[in-house]
């Protein structure tokens, strides 16, 4: 258990630093600016205590008949520095808010485009909830970090230089107890906060522990219950809790313990400055409004070493950040599309399959050398038990993926010579998954034809048994729906998949049958508007009704991602294979 | 929150510590800048250098004792913040756990989890952050007046001025800002419910070659956002140089207002920089303030989310001591009994009456929100009757100890759940017992023995959370063999057979029969063909039943089951059935 995280390396963190820096090459000038500006606001900032300083000397100097008129000029100038400073600081600040916003805005549309030129496989390898991280979490690392980070650098090292400067310039003995004690308690505190980090870290992976415990016991409380599972349940969480309560204290001890420390060390170099400063002004090596500008240098000195030692981690997150989407963006894309691409004129609706073979992984093949022609207007039922890999099929009618050897034809047109979106253009496809987006209905059941009229969409939406659904929602088709919205039911949705499949009017259709948590009288209106949307078109049913099954032209059966037989019902019952066996098991009584 | 600082209470000394604490390292670092007032008056003025030095070591003891003070403020805040969340936490685990079904039934299981983890996160922080600025930044402000008053009286008005400028930057600028940072949430929101959308909806966009649509939408939500963002930090960003300006003008009016009265008392010429000290400590205890009064409205929500789980009434009453106590269960009988979810109006069950008894199979079919599934959920006392009685051995179901109720029942939901562990953990959930053969053995008549055989380890491989490294069967396959080891006398399956192919399942009920026996079953069904052979078909429709009794009797008599049955066969296979129905 004694993995560290691994600390990453100095050439790794330089590289993506490089890939960020090219990334965000198109703002340099502005960021160029910006530094000079921060420089600027943080030059004149340096002033202001040794003006004060004169100014008190000045006072000391002239006393009994002070000389008023000089300590006016220092106020103004003051002035003038703190509000100059301001000003520029303010611009600067602004300049890099629009920067960083821009930046991010133009990498949200990277990525947003990225999802749509990458390959369906990507996605069927990786976690949704991955690739939505980037767009999330890390960008908003970039976007508040970004101009943060740029603007405390540039102000921390200038205010770092110059204020060193300048306390060498009042008294070098005095300097020296300041470079010494300051640093060394920026090293001591970097030295604890090492170590909670540590303790963070295994907070973190506690944390961790213990969402998925409270979460898998939440998800799972029915079971829980009916087993008497409560009192094991909580005792395991408590025995997480308390650990988490253990580390939790120690990393919030050791991180509290950086306040104490640095107080110490700054009172510790307040009191021997004022000490030394003190028998310096009275031997007269400095004058008394000298020592009060240095007091305030020494105060302010450890501010930008603190701000310099926390940039760093803070650049680290924001590298890793960034390295994550530009690995996102340089994920291989789809093969493009063929130039010149073949079309098809008129559809007539006849799709080969061609010694198809294909695989999802290299050495796993899962169709292997499979040839079908289906006729136009024919239908094609696929059937076989869950995970036979029945959806393959349609991966590769549509082109989501493609053989790995073998070709596949329509009208005798290889659909790997045609560009994608116009293979994809032949085929309707409603899916047992009902994915609409959050938007009207109206918008929905236009979503495969733009330019559908409102006349268009209501005659879809008759025909497929929806219309009077609409018509019940508070705003008919102006309804605002969404994945996961709950006035309108599983099987309304579906019929609404069905109504937009209309809607775009394909000369070919791909179904899934498969309606789960849909009640019998809705079940029967959408096979009622599934057989509307077959008829007469060449379509491709991954079936689970019987009736389809035996109704239909062609049935392919799957098993363990193989075809492994084909033909009509009769003959595939005649033949006495898995089909039959299938079939037989299903209303298994005689 | 204030509810929630009763977890506080067991800590009370440590919170006492924490303040003293407190107090003890702000009264310690505030006496710095009048001792160095001091040095500079009576050291360096009157070219005393003993005095210096001396002042120079209390300078340096009271540093020494603010830093324990604060090393101990620091302990005892991390220790009480530590164990308060933990306190919470376990509430609320211990709470939701022991609620019933019904109980929480309004709250998505996401929710709950929020509240468990994020929220109590944030009530902690803030807490903390109140525990240690909430205290220190009052004191901070009350004493550094008090020393800056002691210091330089005619300079007090300054600090008047200091806390309007202060106070008006910090309220204008959230007053501009507050308002769109709810609209700015919302673009977020959207911002990840296209790309969400554009994730789980690739195929169909892909199909309906929609990709620069959902381009341009994106597109137009994130210009929004680019737009707003930049308006909110224009005015944020003015927060950093307005505080600079008051902070360098208040400092400028100090040592200004200090000269000009160094010819009426010239011990201003120490006191106007620990005066500058003071003002500066006043101004920085107010912006730690506001920030707070910012945050604390969000851990506000937080803590009502919480309260709002630990205010539950449980509905449902459990007895302490069983009244009658049946050996074995011999039936299980409904009696009139309703169900209405609190608070709604309508019946989700109407007046069900009927009597299972043990070594029969009782199902039941109907359509979605036919209250199939509430029906079942009733035995195990998940969810209370609203009206009429439910009865294992004609003793009424409330006169049951939850442990003797529960003990009884075997139940398998609709989705395979499954706990992190090993296989035989899983199986083993409701017998903590059972012997390895048991368990095998209750693997091979749920049909998942096979599989298990072919797992790295067997039945001690290795089960994710949520058991996402099995199959969607396998998963009902363990959860029937859990339900089997527990060996009860009232098995109950909620439409548990959907997820596994029909070939398995009939295997499966063929499997179950010898061991149904001397069982009560209870099964809820989507396909009739599980459920054909039952000794008893309920048939429910919109919470009543409307048909009664075996297959054939059903198909002869009742529609709402001809219904059903036709629109799972053909028309000839349904023509069949009916007919050998009719005789």
């Amino acid at each position: 258990m004694d993995k560290k995280p691994t600390k990453r390396k100095t050439s790794e963190t330089i590289k993506s630093f490089v890939k960020f820096l090219i990334s965000i090459k198109k703002y340099r000038g502005w960021i160029i600016l910006s530094i000079f500006l921060a420089t600027g606001s943080a030059l004149l900032g340096i002033f202001i205590p040794k003006i004060l300083g004169d100014m008190t000397n000045i006072a000391v100097n002239t006393y009994q008949d002070i000389d008023f008129s000089a300590i006016i000029g220092k106020v103004w100038l003051v002035v003038g520095l703190f509000v100059g400073s301001a000003i520029l600081n303010y611009i600067q600040a602004y300049i890099l808010t629009v920067v960083s916003a821009k930046y991010t805005r133009d990498l949200r549309n990277k990525i947003i485009d990225k999802i749509a030129k990458l390959p369906i496989s990507y996605f069927d390898k990786h976690k949704y909830g991955d690739t939505l991280s980037r767009m999330t979490n890390d960008i908003d690392v970039l976007a508040t970090s970004l101009s943060q980070e740029i603007t405390d650098v540039s102000l921390s090292s200038t205010m770092l230089i110059g204020i060193t400067v300048i306390m060498l310039t009042i008294s070098v003995p005095l300097s020296l107890v300041a470079f010494v004690v300051v640093p060394l308690s920026v090293i001591v505190v970097g030295k604890i906060m090492g170590h909670a980090q540590r303790y963070f870290n295994e907070r973190q992976n506690t944390l961790g522990v213990l969402n998925s415990r409270i979460e898998e016991d939440y998800a799972g409380q029915i079971i829980i219950k009916s087993n008497s599972h409560e009192e094991a349940s909580l005792q395991d969480f408590n025995n997480v809790n308390k650990k988490l309560a253990k580390i939790t204290m120690r990393a919030q001890f050791l991180s509290s313990l950086s306040m104490p420390v640095t107080h110490i060390f700054t009172n510790l170099g307040y009191v021997i400055v004022a000490v030394l400063g003190g028998i310096f002004t009275i031997n007269g090596q400095i004058n008394i409004g000298s020592l009060q500008a240095f007091i305030q240098y020494v105060s302010r000195f450890n501010r930008p070493i603190t701000e310099i030692a926390s940039t760093t981690s803070t650049m680290q997150s924001l590298l890793a950040a960034s390295e994550r989407i530009f690995e996102f963006l340089s994920e291989p894309e789809e093969e493009p599309d063929p130039d010149p691409a073949k079309t098809i004129e008129k559809v007539k609706g006849e799709v080969e399959f061609h010694n198809v073979n294909f695989g999802y992984f290299e050495n796993k093949p899962v169709i292997r050398d499979f040839s079908v022609k289906v006729r136009p207007g024919m239908n094609v039922a696929i059937v076989g038990p869950t995970g036979a890999g029945k959806t393959t099929l349609i991966n590769l009618l549509m082109r989501f993926y493609d053989p790995t050897s073998g070709y596949i034809t329509i009208d005798g047109v290889p659909t790997r010579e045609m560009k994608r979106s116009d293979v994809r253009r032949l085929f309707g496809m409603v899916l047992q998954d009902t994915w609409l987006f959050s938007g009207t209905v109206e918008d929905n059941l236009r979503y495969g034809n733009q330019g559908a009229t409102l006349a268009d969409v209501i005659r879809a939406a008759k025909s497929s048994n929806v219309h009077h659904v609409i018509e019940a929602l508070p705003k008919t088709y102006h309804s605002e729906i969404s994945e996961d919205s709950d006035n309108i039911s599983a099987g309304e949705k579906q019929l609404i998949t069905i109504a937009r499949a209309m809607v775009a009017n394909p000369p070919m259709m791909i179904l899934d049958e498969a309606t789960s948590n849909v009640d019998t009288r809705t079940e029967q209106l959408i096979q009622d508007s599934f057989e509307k949307l077959t008829h007469g078109r060449t379509s491709f049913v991954i079936a689970h009704r019987l009736s389809t099954i035996r109704n239909s032209d062609l049935i392919l059966v799957m098993r363990d991602g193989n075809i492994v037989e084909q033909g009509n019902h009769k003959e595939l019952l005649k033949a006495n294979g898995f089909y039959a066996e299938l079939y037989n098991s299903q209303f298994a009584e005689n | 929150m204030l509810k929630l600082f009763k977890f506080l209470k067991p800590y009370w000394w440590q919170v006492l510590i924490l303040i003293l604490a407190t107090g003890g390292q702000v009264f310690a670092t505030l006496q710095l800048p009048a001792l160095m007032a001091d040095i500079i008056n009576n050291g360096i003025v009157a070219e005393d250098t003993g005095y210096i030095w001396q002042t120079g070591v209390i300078m340096a003891g009271i540093a020494a004792a603010s830093a324990a003070c604060s090393l101990l403020a620091g302990y005892m805040s991390a220790r009480v913040g530590a164990n308060f969340a933990r306190d919470i936490r376990a509430a609320v685990f211990e709470k939701v756990v022991n609620l019933n079904i019904v109980d929480i039934k309004d709250y998505s299981t996401a929710s709950l989890i929020n509240r468990t983890t994020n929220d109590v996160n944030q009530v902690q922080e803030v807490t903390m952050m109140m525990l240690s600025v909430m205290l220190l930044a009052p004191m901070f402000c009350i004493i550094s007046l008090i020393m800056a008053v002691r210091t330089a009286p005619d300079m007090t008005w300054i600090i008047a001025v200091g806390i309007v400028a202060i106070l008006a930057s910090v309220i204008i600028i959230m007053s501009l800002v507050m308002p769109k940072f709810k609209i700015f949430q919302k673009l977020i929101d959207k911002i990840t419910l296209i790309t969400r959308e554009n994730l789980t909806g690739l195929r169909v966009i892909r199909a309906f070659n929609n990709e620069r649509l959902e381009k341009k939408k994106f597109e137009k939500t994130n210009d929004e956002l680019t737009r707003l963002s930049i308006f909110l930090d224009k005015i944020l960003k003015l927060e950093g140089p307005l505080v600079n300006i008051i902070f360098n003008g208040l400092t400028l009016l100090c040592t200004y207002i200090g000269i000009s009265l160094l010819n009426k008392d010239f011990a201003y010429l120490g006191n106007m920089s620990a005066f500058a000290q003071y003002v500066s400590f006043v101004m920085m205890s107010f912006l730690m303030m506001s920030i707070m009064f910012v945050m604390l409205p969000r851990a506000n929500v937080c803590a009502g989310r919480i309260n709002e789980i630990l205010r539950i009434n449980p509905k449902i009453k459990w007895l302490k001591e069983t009244k009658g106590l049946p050996n074995k269960v011999v039936s299980v009988e409904f009696r009139k009994v309703d169900f209405r979810y609190p608070g709604a109006e309508e019946k989700v069950l109407d007046g069900i009456t009927f009597t299972a008894n043990v070594g029969e199979t009782t199902a039941f079919i109907g359509s979605t929100g036919s209250g199939k599934s509430t029906l079942i959920n009733l035995v195990p006392r998940f969810y209370e009757a609203t009206s009429g009685e439910i009865l294992i051995n004609g003793v009424n179901i409330k006169d049951y100890t939850k442990e003797d109720l529960i003990r009884r029942i075997g139940l398998v939901p609709q989705r395979g759940i499954l706990f992190a562990g090993t296989v035989k953990s899983n199986i083993m959930f409701g017998a903590p017992n059972a012997t390895l053969a048991q368990v095998k053995k209750a693997a091979e008549i749920a049909q998942a023995a096979s599989f298990i055989e072919k797992l790295p380890g067997e039945y001690n491989a290795h089960i994710a959370q949520g058991g996402t490294n099995v199959s969607g069967g396998q998963k009902q396959r363990l959860a029937i063999a859990r339900a089997i080891c527990k060996n009860p006398d009232i098995f109950i399956f909620d439409d548990s057979f959907s997820a596994l192919d029909m070939k398995t399942d009939a295997k499966l009920r063929e499997a179950l029969t010898p061991i149904t026996k001397d069982m009560v079953v209870l099964v809820v069904a989507q396909r009739v063909s599980t459920i054909k052979n039952a000794d008893q078909i309920v048939v429910l429709n919109e919470g009543k039943i409307v048909g009664k009794g075996k297959h054939k009797d059903l198909l002869a008599k009742c529609k709402t089951y001809q219904e059903i049955v036709k629109s799972q066969l053909s028309e000839r296979e349904f023509n069949k059935e009916m007919k050998v129905a009719r005789g």
